[in-house]
């Protein structure tokens, strides 16, 4: 079957050399013996394959080329940053000297022109790292366009504008496969859902984020997302959605685990605290155990991440002030011993780590 | 229509449609007669010293003054400053109660965890009044203040204390007659109607969004309940392109006095959306 993305032509690329590798390793041990006429024909098609995929998908040929690639990622991903925040000061060094018409033509206009030149880098652009860059300032422009609208009209601030701009993202991450998009859509998604729910329980939209709770419900949601709906064309997006959504619920666990008048619950705030702590435990425990079940590394990592962060401050918390300091680490110590025993024992049962 | 022809289409309707969306309500809230149109000048509005920290923002944007109405002695001390909020005396615990507050439960709750405090902050309207008896009471007050410290100085003519304060208290008044701002939140509530019918000046009385969130605080054993304004809406008024010429060069709200600037004038308009705009500026 013929692949319809680059992540899927690369997967195929390096299941093409793990083959020639172990089919040489093979031959060495006398195991397997091709015909002549047999590995001619395997080769010639495996180099035909490579060849269509480093022509339609820019695939990264070996592992140089692959390093490479993951340099060609980073700087692709500061680079689109970078453009984003130079768009944005731009217009904002400029803006005052227009009228109102002009600055409101070159919001809109910068908006649609972006759109437009990253479809037409899309169509030149196999590797993806330029789209990546000319999709990000497509989103800068959409962002700065109905921000710099409320300012040139003094209107009211809304967590509705949050909504196109999530839209927006979500169409460019989709369209063009592009991670970095979708985090953004999420965060849009996240920052409306958390003033929503704050809305609901009588908080003004934009104090919600003094709530830590508030990022339960859209925590719950961004999980829910890969299990209801198969993303197996977009490599890598349903990790970022376990991700987030691990993010809303351990970080506010995190916090209320220390600050128990962050929360909504009108009842001791020691009593807040302890409950959150076991929380935490317990969810980043599950995000461990539920990634091991079903492979999923960013589960698993996100996971360790929030039990090794909640287990230290703890320790800090009961042993700092009492224990020698070089108890105190000793303790630490141990216990990243134990944790790296228990993830051996779990590797050990074919598990991911 | 192929896959690039949809993407474009879709995104082009999510721009155009949010901008239409932005710029009718723009519309909608300038359309018709303003709900109120008053007659600023330096002493109301003003560019801060923010904005003077922002050397790469080419925009102008002016902030507008208004101030708290304060009694007794925190009035000579405190009545001058204007600020983005404040706790006036009039929203006292019967008020809070009129807006929908559970006062009792907010005072019932300990000194520590009080989640109904917290989430307290909501929307409501803010009244606020142009040169009007709040200002009058503190000129008054100023007045006041300056009779006493000459009565003071009479009394020791030679105390360095006393002369100290009787040129404190005639700058005061100066500054109270001649800079301070005369816009003062004067009530608050949240049915624009039933406001509008009690201050029917709409040159006189500007009804802004506000942000209103309780606090509490101790006078002796019993708890005092009272309420923290906050206009957002008047923060930052950008000033049209063909208005700027006015206030490109003008100093800074905290610098104007001194400066000797010329004064203006401002018609600031407050639309149906209760979002302001400025109309005209004259140079006085």
């Amino acid at each position: 079957m013929s692949p319809s993305t680059r992540s899927e032509a690369q997967q195929r690329v390096d299941d093409i050399h793990a083959f020639r590798v172990e089919l040489a390793r093979l031959e060495d041990e006398g195991v397997l013996q091709l015909e002549r006429a047999q590995r001619q024909e395997l080769t010639r098609h495996h180099d035909s394959v490579l060849d269509d995929f480093a022509v339609r998908f820019d695939i990264d040929r070996d592992t140089q080329a692959r390093q490479l690639s993951l340099g060609m990622r980073v700087a692709s991903f500061l680079g689109a940053l970078a453009l984003a925040a130079s768009v944005f000061f731009l217009f904002y060094q400029f803006w005052g000297f227009f009228t109102e018409t002009a600055q409101v033509a070159t919001l809109i206009g910068a908006s649609l022109a972006s759109l437009g030149l990253t479809a037409w880098i899309q169509g030149r652009d196999a590797s993806g790292y330029f789209t990546k860059l000319a999709a990000m300032v497509a989103f800068a422009c959409f962002v700065l366009n109905l921000y710099m609208l409320g300012q040139i009209f003094n209107v009211t601030p809304s967590d509705t504008v949050l909504l196109p701009w999530a839209t927006f993202a979500f169409l460019l991450a989709y369209r063009y496969d592009l991670r970095l998009l979708l985090a953004a859509g999420i965060c849009c998604v996240i920052a409306w859902v958390s003033a929503r729910v704050g809305a609901f329980g009588g908080v003004y939209w934009l104090s919600a984020g003094e709530w830590p709770e508030h990022y339960f419900p859209v925590g719950a949601l961004l999980l829910a997302v890969p299990m209801l709906i198969s993303h197996r064309r977009f490599a890598g997006f349903e990790a970022i959605y376990r991700v987030f959504g691990l993010l809303c619920l351990l970080v506010p666990m995190l916090i209320l685990g220390h600050w128990g008048r962050g929360s909504h619950l009108d009842i001791d705030p020691w009593l807040i605290e302890g409950g959150y702590q076991v929380a935490g435990f317990v969810v980043s425990a599950l995000a461990i155990w539920m990634g091991a079940r079903r492979s999923l590394n960013d589960m698993v990592n996100t996971g360790i991440v929030f039990f090794v962060l909640l287990l230290y401050t703890k320790f800090f918390d009961w042993w700092w002030a009492i224990m020698p300091k070089w108890l105190f680490f000793l303790v630490l110590a141990l216990s990243a011993i134990l944790v790296l025993v228990v993830l051996r024992r779990l590797r050990g049962r074919g598990v991911p780590a | 229509m192929n896959t690039r022809t949809l993407t474009l289409a879709l995104g082009a309707a999510i721009i155009v449609v949010a901008n239409a969306v932005a710029l009718g309500g723009v519309a909608w809230n300038r359309s018709g007669e303003p709900e109120s149109r008053l007659a600023l000048s330096q002493r109301e509005l003003a560019k801060t010293a923010e904005w003077r920290a922002h050397h790469e923002d080419s925009g102008l944007a002016l902030s507008l003054k208004w101030r708290i109405p304060r009694a007794g002695q925190e009035a000579y001390e405190k009545n001058g400053y204007w600020s983005y909020g404040g706790s006036p005396s009039w929203l006292d615990e019967r008020r809070l109660a009129e807006l929908g507050f559970d006062v009792e439960r907010a005072k019932a709750q300990g000194a520590g965890q009080q989640p109904y405090l917290r989430k307290s902050e909501r929307e409501v309207l803010v009244v606020l009044e142009l040169a009007g008896a709040a200002w009058e009471q503190a000129l008054e007050g100023a007045r006041r203040n300056l009779a006493d410290k000459q009565a003071a100085l009479a009394a020791e003519p030679d105390a360095e204390q006393a002369i100290r304060a009787e040129k404190q208290a005639r700058d005061w008044l100066e500054r109270e007659e001649r800079h301070n701002s005369r816009l003062f939140a004067i009530d608050a509530g949240t049915d624009l109607a039933g406001l509008r019918a009690q201050y029917p000046d709409r040159s006189r009385y500007m009804i802004l969004t506000a942000h209103l969130r309780l606090h509490r605080s101790a006078n002796g054993d019993e708890v005092v309940l009272g309420g923290y304004l906050n206009t957002r809406a008047g923060h930052r008024i950008n000033v049209p392109h063909a208005l700027r010429g006015t206030f490109a060069a003008a100093p800074v709200a905290e610098a104007y006095e001194a400066s000797g600037a010329a004064p203006f004038g401002v018609v600031l308009a407050v639309g149906r959306r209760l979002e302001p705009w400025i109309e005209s500026v004259v140079q006085r």
